[in-house]
């Protein structure tokens, strides 16, 4: 049953279904069952204590004088607080959260990113840091040249600032965000995302760098480092997307001027392979079992795409079962 | 053409020309950030050879060092005086941003001070806007005009305008000393971006390099220092004694201190005075407020006096809003204005009070200050309704009001000088007790005397009603500025807005704090005091120290284990029954030259003669309940002393041993300065008056003394006589006998300079002791100061699940990221806790109402039984945050706490929401209406960031609530918009 639960689609053999079963047995066994009864569905009915004031968070609402549930999910209480967290939906965004998002349009004085959010989010170019690094009001003509900061299809990172009067608003607070070149996008449910205090990780072993985008946009591209010169990151503007198919403006010269060794970028299919994995199994995504899974494969000499077959991802499985029963028990 | 003056940084750089008199010199410093390497081109710049603003005056030198600066595109802090002119430099700022298309920033301590800047910054540029908790006008322009407050949480929300601005001007920066809202300024210096430039204003302050040290480092940019002590007038002080009717002039304009004028002023002193104003020391002030019977009262003498000599307009300070409106009451009889002035008075005000609605108009408040104005006298007080407030503001710079009566606020912001500057009192109530007024308020408050072009010199009269040192008086008049210390300290609010962004730690935040900055500082001096110290100690060599110490010990144990006792015996319960006249008692004497503590009691001991005893009056008035046993109690003693007499005539007696030369005296003492009772009394004679009558007697005591010889008079004995049957007076006594075997035994105690060798013993030890608390205030330092703290603060937030241990924010500490204006702990788990939900709109407003009234009223009536029953909600609710906060090891007294949360105003602001008149709700409640509208204004505030609060929980039914309650309680006069706008 489970198994149809994650919904994961593999050709497994007959032992390597049973392995995998008796791993996420286990997986369900050590997991917290506090919620088992919380689960709701549309219109049910969620019991409260009506004595003392209630207070209906999202996904609830009141009818006839009845909390109900508007959506499908787990209940959640904070005190007084009643509210439904959704299972797998669309990403909710919070203040302050990361997400990565690719740019759909280029609008006035804005850009419009897709960020798996029910509408699209806003850049505004005054929430950007010039590439100049000078502190100034924008002008006309910085607003003309908006293209030369993202374009369409660009993929950029950024951080929630809230919700204004015409929609979802994002900041880039410091250099760190902005566009991402050189890399992979790769796109999972929201829900394998937790929020934490770092979702910006660099890997120096293999010299890449990882996002975890909230959003369930998840970067994996070449380690940058984070300069002061503006300058720089404006003449690698239009490099070429190596990695990322799709895009047409490659010049020959420029390629050649940055480029990323073969080496990099196995590494960085290597990390793309292993989130594809724990999508797959429907695992959380952290930067300690990411490593994990790299160093799993490393240490098997698999082939980077043999990481996507049914037995490796039935040993990740396992492994993942093993490492939390062994966490367990420490504690 | 500032580039000479670039490459030397290091020496300053007098500016003055040689026609410039030396008071007019600046000195300049630039601070360099470690590692600093200058740009090598030349600053973008200088294609503007124009200035980007001319004033039609000479600029003085420090401001045109300053601007210079600012053309060089750097940092700048100006230290100067109020009236010095420090806002050209802000001008100038804004006109070169302006000039350059960026944006620049101006934030101001105060709003009434925003209001202010704004109108005078609009009329200037044009392309202004204002932010303050109260009015947003023109969010999107150029140079915004706003409070400190609100500009640190636009940098925490990351509003656009942090990446646009160029230039942050923060005005009166000194600020940031201020215990409770000083590290807002902290925090918004050192979260402002790094790539723009600072003007820092301030009032003169010694350690503003130190500042700038700060500024360049967290910054990594440049920052000058310009300091000036300049007064473009130069003051005259004088001193009005009370009572007496002239005034002594003690600091000329030359800043020189007349010490025999001084001392002529003290002698002019009412003698009568001093008798009763030491009797009810807590209530001098009524002498100044009602004066004698049937003789005009000291300050209506002093005005009618400055008005003859045409010192006029003048300024005085006061320092309670009460006493303020007292002393104006008092000049009922003056008129200081002609016809003509009193007709545009009538019709500034009239067309003023226009806005109000007419029930507002009869505000006694308002209908009241009429006539007062009319005669040309002015009330200034944070308890004013902001609207007379600011009538008064203008009547009074447009010369019409000649003397005003105002509080410490008004010492500060806007250019509104007067001739003359008073100060009514030379103490202040600092919330606990009277202290002098510091030299820095007394620099700021003076800073109003002198209207620079108008007046050649400004004087101000400080009333003396007590006698006071000279070097008291030295250090208030000519004493330096106050230090700009940090007031550093966590909030809970400061430590989630930090955790909630992705590079934000609040660590990050402690370790760049000007608090931090100023303990690294420390060390250094640190270190070279304990290396003296433990010099110091290795010099001090003992022969058989291990032995000594024993010794020593053993004295020690055998001292306190008799102080226990002593404090059994002499515990008013048992002691003063035998307190007659006549008793012989023991006293210690002060030990003399010696900060040791003595080792033997025994040689600090004299006889006196009891003559009588008296309670001690406690501060507080609940005297009454205190139980007699608890009391402290004097004894008058009749004992031999000294009196010395010191230069200005101050008594100060000493007990001295019976055998030296003094006179004998009846002195009074504490009761715990008795040492033992004696079991004989004498005789006393009925007059003590005569000295030789006291003479005789304290022969007496000598001869019963030297009649006992060696053994001693004989004491009470606790148990027999005294019948102390305590288990702990017994338990002490044992183990004193057993203590007393011991002294016998020890081999140590026979030896011969056995007193010597335990002096410089207790000197070693002494030493060791000090070691060790100043490494500890080192480990202190070096460490991350408040680290412990936000471990602590941390824990709290997990406690109460606002964060998870990984540092990642949860729903309930988003919630109270968004609540800066009140303690946004006990607001949260309030709304949480659904005590927000279900009570009426007006129910929540008064509740609410708790959290941002501060002043303290006493007997301030009950709330009716349902707001009482939601307070002591609130109260429970404190209670639990507190005490977690407690068990969290957050240093917190959970009653004081809880007691900051006030009901004093709940049915005020009930009534308002319930759509009452103004005047009405001020019939409720004793508040100044000024404060009452603050309040109000403030909850406002609050509102708004609940109704953020509610929506980032999806709780839509609250949010609306939050949103009624704003359009209920917001119109009218409470609301008001400023003249100035």
């Amino acid at each position: 049953m489970e198994k149809e639960i994650r919904g994961i689609q593999l050709p497994l053999s007959q032992t390597q279904k049973v392995r995998l079963k008796k791993a996420l047995e286990l997986l369900q066994s050590l997991s917290l069952k506090v919620n088992v009864d919380a689960s709701v569905v549309v219109a049910d009915t969620i019991t409260v204590d009506h004595e003392d004031g209630v207070l209906k968070g999202h996904g609830t609402a009141d009818l006839n004088g009845e909390v109900v549930a508007t959506i499908c999910g787990v209940v959640e209480r904070v005190n007084k607080l009643v509210y439904v967290r959704a299972l797998r939906s669309r990403y909710k965004p919070e203040v302050g959260d990361i997400v990565i998002g690719r740019v759909v349009e280029v609008a006035q004085k804005r850009w419009r990113l897709e960020i798996n959010y029910c509408q699209d989010a806003v850049l505004m170019l005054s929430s950007m840091n010039m590439p100049d690094g000078v502190q100034r009001r924008r002008t006309a003509v910085d607003e003309l040249n908006m293209r030369c900061i993202f374009e369409e299809n660009d993929v950029v990172c950024a951080e929630v600032r809230g919700f204004q009067h015409d929609g979802l608003h994002l900041q880039a607070r410091s250099r760190k965000y902005g566009k991402l070149t050189r890399g992979q996008l790769l796109t999972v449910s929201p829900y394998l995302v937790k929020r934490q205090k770092q979702h910006f990780h660099h890997l120096e072993e293999f010299g890449i760098d990882l996002i975890l985008g909230c959003n369930g946009f998840i970067w994996v591209g070449e380690h940058i480092e984070a300069t002061d010169d503006m300058v720089e990151d404006q003449v690698n503007q239009s490099d070429p997307q190596v990695l990322l198919p799709g895009k047409n403006s490659v010049s020959l010269e420029e390629q050649e001027k940055s480029y990323t060794t073969l080496e990099t970028r196995k590494y960085i299919c290597r990390a793309a392979n292993a989130i594809r994995v724990l999508s797959t199994l429907g695992f959380n995504i952290t930067l300690e079992i990411i490593k994990g899974i790299i160093d799993l494969s490393l240490s098997m000499n698999l082939d980077i795409h043999d990481m996507l077959g049914s037995e490796f991802c039935v040993l990740v499985a396992e492994k993942e079962a093993e490492r939390r029963s062994s966490n367990k028990k420490k504690r | 053409m500032g580039s000479v003056k670039r490459k030397s940084p290091e020496e300053p750089s007098p500016t003055s020309t040689s026609t410039a008199p030396p008071l007019h010199d600046c000195v300049h410093h630039v601070s360099y950030p470690d590692g600093y390497v200058h740009p090598s081109s030349p600053p973008p710049n200088q294609a503007h050879s124009e200035p980007a603003k001319k004033f039609p005056f000479t600029l003085d030198p420090f401001q045109s060092q300053a601007i210079t600066c600012l053309e060089n595109a750097e940092s700048v802090m100006v230290s100067a005086h109020t009236s010095a002119g420090k806002t050209v430099v802000a001008l100038y700022a804004i006109a070169m941003s302006l000039r350059n298309g960026q944006r620049v920033i101006y934030t101001s301590p105060i709003k009434a001070l925003s209001n202010q800047k704004y109108r005078e910054f609009k009329e200037e540029f044009s392309d202004v806007g204002l932010m303050t908790g109260d009015v947003t006008i023109d969010p999107n322009a150029s140079c915004l005009v706003m409070t400190t407050e609100i500009w640190r949480s636009m940098q925490y929300k990351g509003s656009e305008i942090t990446r646009e601005v160029a230039w942050i001007v923060f005005d009166e920066v000194h600020y940031m000393r201020d215990r409770e809202r000083g590290v807002v300024w902290e925090e918004s210096i050192v979260l402002s971006p790094k790539n723009s430039r600072f003007v820092f204003l301030s009032a003169t302050v010694p350690n503003a390099k130190e500042f700038a040290d700060w500024v360049a480092k967290v910054h990594q940019q440049p920052c000058h220092v310009v300091y000036t002590d300049y007064r473009p007038t130069p003051l005259q002080h004088y001193i009005f004694p009370s009572g007496g009717d002239g005034l002594f002039l003690v600091v000329d304009e030359r800043g020189k201190f007349r010490e025999d004028s001084f001392q002529k002023a003290l002698n002019a002193l009412v003698p009568a005075n001093e008798g009763d104003k030491r009797k009810e020391n807590g209530k001098r002030q009524k002498g100044l407020v009602l004066g004698r019977v049937g003789e005009e009262s000291d300050i209506f003498k002093m005005v009618k006096m400055i008005v003859q000599r045409q010192y006029d307009p003048v300024i005085l300070f006061s320092f309670s809003k009460r006493e303020c409106e007292l002393l104006a009451m008092q000049m009922a009889k003056m008129d200081l204005n002609g016809d003509i002035e009193k007709d545009n008075i009538e019709q500034i005000f009239s067309s003023a009070m226009d806005m109000l609605s007419d029930d507002d108009k009869k505000l006694p408040q308002v209908s009241n200050m009429l006539p007062l104005l009319k005669r040309g006298i002015g009330v200034h007080h944070s308890g004013l309704l902001p609207i007379l407030k600011e009538v008064i503001e203008i009547l009074f710079q447009e010369g019409l009001i000649k003397c005003l009566f105002a509080t410490e606020t008004f010492s500060i912001g806007l250019n509104m000088p007067a001739k003359t500057v008073v100060f009514t009192n030379v103490r202040k109530f600092d919330g606990d007790k009277f202290r002098w007024i510091s030299s820095g308020e007394y620099i700021q408050m003076s800073g109003r005397a002198g209207r620079r072009g108008i007046d050649e010199r400004g004087v101000c009269i400080l009333m003396v009603d007590e006698k006071m040192e000279p070097s008291t008086a030295k250090n208030m008049v000519k004493g330096a500025a106050d230090s700009l210390n940090s007031a550093f300290h966590l909030t809970y609010n400061m430590i989630l807005n930090q955790m909630r962004c992705e590079d934000g730690d609040p660590e990050n935040l402690l370790r760049n704090s000007f608090f931090q900055f100023q303990a690294d500082r420390a060390i250094p001096d640190l270190e070279k005091q304990i290396k003296a110290l433990e010099e110091e100690r290795e010099s001090i060599v003992i022969e058989e120290e291990n032995s000594l110490k024993d010794y020593f010990d053993l004295l020690e144990q055998h001292k306190s284990l008799n102080q226990e006792v002593r404090d059994i015996v002499l515990s008013p319960r048992h002691c003063l029954p035998f307190l007659q006249p006549g008793r012989l008692v023991s006293i210690e004497c002060p030990s003399s030259d010696d900060d040791l503590p003595p080792i033997f009691i025994e040689d600090q001991l004299t006889w006196g003669l009891v003559i009588n005893f008296d309670r001690v009056k406690s501060a507080s008035k609940d005297d009454a309940s205190v139980k007699p046993e608890d009391a402290s109690y004097n004894v008058d003693v009749l004992t031999r002393c000294v009196v010395r007499k010191d230069k200005i005539g101050k008594k100060s007696i000493k007990i001295v041993p019976l055998k030296e030369i003094g006179e004998p005296l009846v002195v009074s003492v504490p009761l715990t300065r008795i040492n033992t009772i004696s079991s004989l009394r004498l005789y006393i004679p009925k007059d003590l008056l005569p000295l030789e009558a006291r003479e005789n007697t304290l022969k007496k005591v000598l001869e019963t003394l030297s009649r006992f010889g060696e053994k001693g008079l004989p004491l009470l004995d606790p148990e027999e006589d005294m019948k102390i049957q305590s288990s702990s007076y017994k338990k002490a006594s044992r183990r004193i006998e057993a203590l007393e075997g011991l002294f016998e035994k020890h081999e140590i105690a026979k030896s011969p300079l056995i007193k010597q060798k335990l002096k410089v013993l207790q000197r070693k030890l002494e030493l060791t002791s000090k070691i060790k608390s100043v490494k500890k205030t080192l480990r202190s330092s070096s460490a991350l100061a408040f680290k412990d703290e936000l471990k602590a603060r941390k824990r709290v937030l997990r406690r109460l699940g606002y964060a998870t241990s990984d540092n990642v924010v949860e729903l309930k500490g988003k919630v109270a990221c968004e609540i800066s204006s009140a303690d946004e702990l006990t607001l949260t788990e309030l709304m949480f806790n659904g005590v927000l939900k279900d009570i009426k709109v007006e129910e929540m407003v008064s509740l609410l109402s708790c959290f941002v009234w501060q002043e303290k009223i006493h007997d301030g009536a009950k709330p009716r039984e349902e707001l009482d029953l939601l307070f002591m909600q609130l109260q429970d609710t404190a209670r639990r945050v507190g005490q977690l906060q407690l068990e969290c090891k957050v240093q917190i007294d959970v009653e004081s706490f809880v007691k900051s949360f006030r009901p004093d105003i709940m049915e005020a602001v009930y009534a308002w929401a319930k759509g009452s008149k103004f005047y009405e709700i001020m019939e409720i409640t004793q508040v100044f209406e000024g404060s009452l509208i603050r309040a109000i204004r403030r909850l406002e505030e609050v509102l708004q960031q609940l109704i953020e609060a509610a929506k980032s929980i999806g709780e839509t039914q609250l949010e609306a609530k939050f949103g009624e309650a704003v359009s209920k309680i917001k119109r009218d006069i409470v609301f008001a918009a400023s003249l100035y706008l």
